[in-house]
């Protein structure tokens, strides 16, 4: 395991409180996560030390103004109470336009870096089958990027993601898309994901690939101890606030049992992290979908991403008072499925995808993003010009689309 | 089961009858004299963007605001540029100054809020100052840090929707065949709760001790009767916090209210479509408050009612995780919109910035008091 690398010397309070703070588990990071901040360093230490000055004098002068020193801000500590002294210090606006203006002199020059490294990546986002919309009312609020792409939706729409994502039909337990990515050139661990909110992607391909993949359905048994732990933190009272129940939660960790990522400290963590730091991830499919993916983006930039959203069930009565109980048990009124109220989530969780990729200098001129309905016959193609299917007539058959994208990614 | 009774039903019945033949007083009343003047503060609380509001994507998820948009004087730029919490935002607005205390209420608002400079320069009874909210942190909104003021000179703060978490968790807890489902089991549930321990679940009704005054009681125990037994099955918080605040309208007829709606901040689980829904619930009940200033006779004509979101939340582009958020700083978190309804309200728009801090010098001036040293300026458009 690779050490955790030194801070540079003089850097500003709060910004070297805040990195040292997401360095400290550097053996929980995704290797895309610590070539970050080796590159940022390597970058810091390159720089002529009056131009550091310069680049950090901004941001000295507002941690002065705003009382930030070793003792609101101890090393290495970037916790709640660090959060809440920002946010409620009258300078907060200027210390976030400060941390802003460096960023925007350090990232195009760790951009460019990223840049010259790059390779074709893919983005599959997949609606479910039961989404009461057909191809002119999907994608409105990005559709106007791309093109939409007739297909040849097969009969039997069980096979649409399998000859869509192996050019062949299930039964063939072809590799998946994502799993010829992994084991190729630019693959390897974390560079492909599947996140989904049901079971219909992960199995599909060939057993024990290198695929990473979170599924909402197949987490339900740490999701609802998990719920469990949270409900019984907050009836014993034991916890006075947020901060404390903060820390609290980061003692739950998936258990062997709960799951396949349980099995890689990095994977596990990310697991914990996602259920119990993103609002509403517990609690709803394609919340944790959308806010995984987000997270993966972010932290790992995984080269194929295929991500599977549901349809969310009804909120039940009093179930917003009721979070972390078990609906079905609390309330004998079977679960229905709100699949107009799914499609209106999807709808902008779509923009926010696309839009969190475009954020990394890593996506934004060689990804090729496919908006896919299961069993339909459209799909939205997003992409650099020469993405292949753009110039493709339709429509097309689903092994075609497959070869398309397998040319793509070059595996 | 104590169901709905013919009175109360008519009664509900008798709401939606009279928003048809009831003339519109707003806008040709002039304000009573200022010592009959009241005050009801509503607020869109844990925050709704303009994109889903007052912006032209938006009107159709607030039809009834839409509707009395042309009555009242819209205030189209509205900012909130204090923390943006909810307890900060909400506290920035009921003491007009900028709020940077503990974002989960763990301390009270900072100097004296609009309700203790309002008892006590008019010498206001403990009955005449309420606040109704949801969040448990709000349980300290009714007073500030003023040690010359303080809790003597607060409002009563009332939190209906920990009153229901109590009764529904204790449901859940006993294992009922119906589940929450059972609404009488439910109900009978919050009528216990009231009768032990309601000082656990946040309420700060005024008399002290561990028994409600029985006329408070009463008032609450109608609201929720209406709230459980009503046609649709209760899943809002926020329709109970209309009806136990129409209850205390009623009954009390307070001057000055502060009614904080909250079922929006379902934006957090991340469902667009809930965090919809709930705005355009909040829109109805925020109609249905104003249909009650309009029926009610200690209401009609004597009652200026500012509508205002805490806070906006984050913005679609560039954000860390749009509507679901509310920290960025953004403009779509900052820029909101107040709506001005009723007594001395003339009816109009303004362009110009106003801030959240000038709704309590507003309050103030239309109540005949004085704020005090606070940021906030009085809206010169309404106090004409």
């Amino acid at each position: 395991m690779p050490s955790t690398p030194k801070l540079p010397d003089g850097l500003p309070i709060s910004f070297a409180a805040f990195t040292s703070d997401q360095m400290k588990d550097w053996g929980l990071l995704f290797p895309a996560e610590r070539s970050y901040f080796e590159r940022l360093f390597k970058l810091l230490d390159r720089t002529p030390l009056a131009e550091v000055d310069d680049l950090f004098g901004p941001l000295r002068e507002i941690e002065r103004g705003m009382g930030i020193d070793e003792k609101t801000f101890p090393k290495s500590q970037f916790t709640l109470a660090q959060v809440d002294f920002l946010n409620r210090n009258p300078h907060y606006p200027e210390w976030r336009a400060a941390v802003a203006q460096i960023f925007a002199r350090l990232d195009p020059v760790l951009d460019s870096e990223v840049a010259r490294a790059g390779h074709a990546r893919l983005v599959v986002v997949v609606a479910p089958s039961d989404l009461p919309a057909d191809p002119d009312r999907m994608w409105m609020r990005i559709r106007q990027r791309g093109k939409r792409i007739a297909v040849d939706a097969p009969e039997n729409g069980n096979e649409f993601l399998p000859l869509l994502l192996t050019g062949k039909p299930r039964s063939a337990g072809a590799p998946t898309i994502g799993q010829l990515f992994a084991a190729g050139k630019h693959g390897g661990p974390y560079t492909s994901w599947i996140v989904e909110a049901g079971s219909t992607l992960s199995p599909l391909g060939a057993p024990a690939a290198a695929v990473t993949s979170y599924s909402y359905e197949a987490l339900a048994p740490y999701r609802k101890r998990l719920m469990g732990e949270v409900q019984k933190i907050v009836e014993a009272q034991e916890t006075p606030g947020p901060r404390q129940l903060s820390a609290r939660l980061k003692q739950l960790k998936i258990l062997a049992s709960e799951g396949s990522v349980a099995k890689d400290p990095i994977l596990a963590e990310f697991a914990r992290a996602i259920l119990l730091s993103g609002n509403g991830t517990l609690l709803i499919n394609n919340t944790f979908v959308e806010w995984a993916t987000l997270q993966a983006v972010r932290r790992a930039r995984p080269s194929v991403a295929v991500i599977g959203f549901g349809i969310r069930n009804k909120v039940k009565p009093f179930s917003s008072l009721l979070i972390y109980e078990d609906q079905d048990a609390t309330n004998p009124i079977p679960s229905q499925m709100d699949t107009l109220g799914s499609y209106v989530d999807l709808e902008i969780f779509y923009q926010y995808i696309w839009q969190e990729f475009q954020k990394y200098a890593e996506y934004r001129a060689n990804t090729a993003y496919l908006f896919v309905g299961d069993g339909m016959e459209e799909m939205l193609a997003v992409a650099p010009p020469d993405f292949p299917l753009l110039a493709t007539p339709g429509p097309l058959p689903l092994p075609a689309v497959f070869g398309h994208l397998k040319d793509w990614l070059g595996v | 089961m104590p169901g709905i009774s013919k009175r109360r039903f008519l009664q509900l019945a008798g709401l939606s009858i009279s928003d048809r033949i009831l003339p519109s007083l707003s806008a040709a009343e002039p304000a009573a004299s200022r010592a009959d003047n009241k005050v009801i503060l509503v607020t869109f609380g844990g925050g709704v963007r303009y994109s889903e509001t007052f912006a032209p994507e938006g009107l159709h998820n607030i039809p009834r605001l839409v509707g009395l948009r042309p009555q009242g004087h819209f205030f189209r730029s509205c900012i909130n540029a204090g923390v943006l919490s909810h307890f900060n935002s909400t506290a920035s607005i009921v003491t007009g100054n900028w709020q940077r205390v503990d974002d989960f209420g763990f301390q009270p608002p900072a100097g004296a809020t609009l309700f203790e400079q309002f008892r006590k320069q008019t010498g206001a009874g403990p009955l005449d100052a309420w606040t109704v909210a949801t969040n448990k942190s709000f349980a300290n909104m009714g007073w500030g840090s003023d040690r010359a003021l303080g809790q003597p000179y607060g409002a009563n703060v009332v939190l209906p929707k920990q009153l229901l978490l109590e009764a529904v968790q204790d449901v859940v807890k006993q294992g009922s065949a119906g589940g929450v489902a059972d609404r009488d089991s439910v109900l009978r549930r919050l009528e216990g709760v009231l009768d032990s321990g309601y000082e656990g679940i946040g309420w700060t009704i005024f008399q002290g001790g561990r028994k409600l005054d029985r006329q408070v009681r009463e008032t609450l125990i109608r609201g929720l009767v209406e709230y459980i037994n009503g046609p649709e099955a209760p899943t809002s918080g926020d329709e109970l916090t209309f009806f136990i605040t129409r209850e205390i309208m009623r009954e009390f007829k307070p001057r000055l209210m502060l009614v904080n709606f909250w079922d929006m901040d379902v934006a957090h689980w991340g469902s667009y479509s809930l965090y919809l829904n709930a705005i355009t619930r909040t829109d109805r009940l925020t109609g249905m408050l104003w249909d009650e200033v309009e029926a009610n006779p200690a209401y009609r004509g004597k009652t200026t009612v500012l509508i205002l979101p805490e806070l906006g939340r984050d913005g679609d582009i560039n954000a860390a995780n749009g509507f679901l958020n509310h920290r960025s700083g953004d403009p779509s978190c900052r820029n909101t919109w107040l709506l001005a309804l009723g007594a001395g309200v003339p009816r109009g728009e303004t362009d110009r910035p106003v801030h959240h801090v000038d709704v309590a010098a507003t309050a103030a001036g239309l109540l005949g008091v004085k704020a005090g040293e606070i940021a906030g300026v009085p809206l010169r458009e309404l106090l004409l």
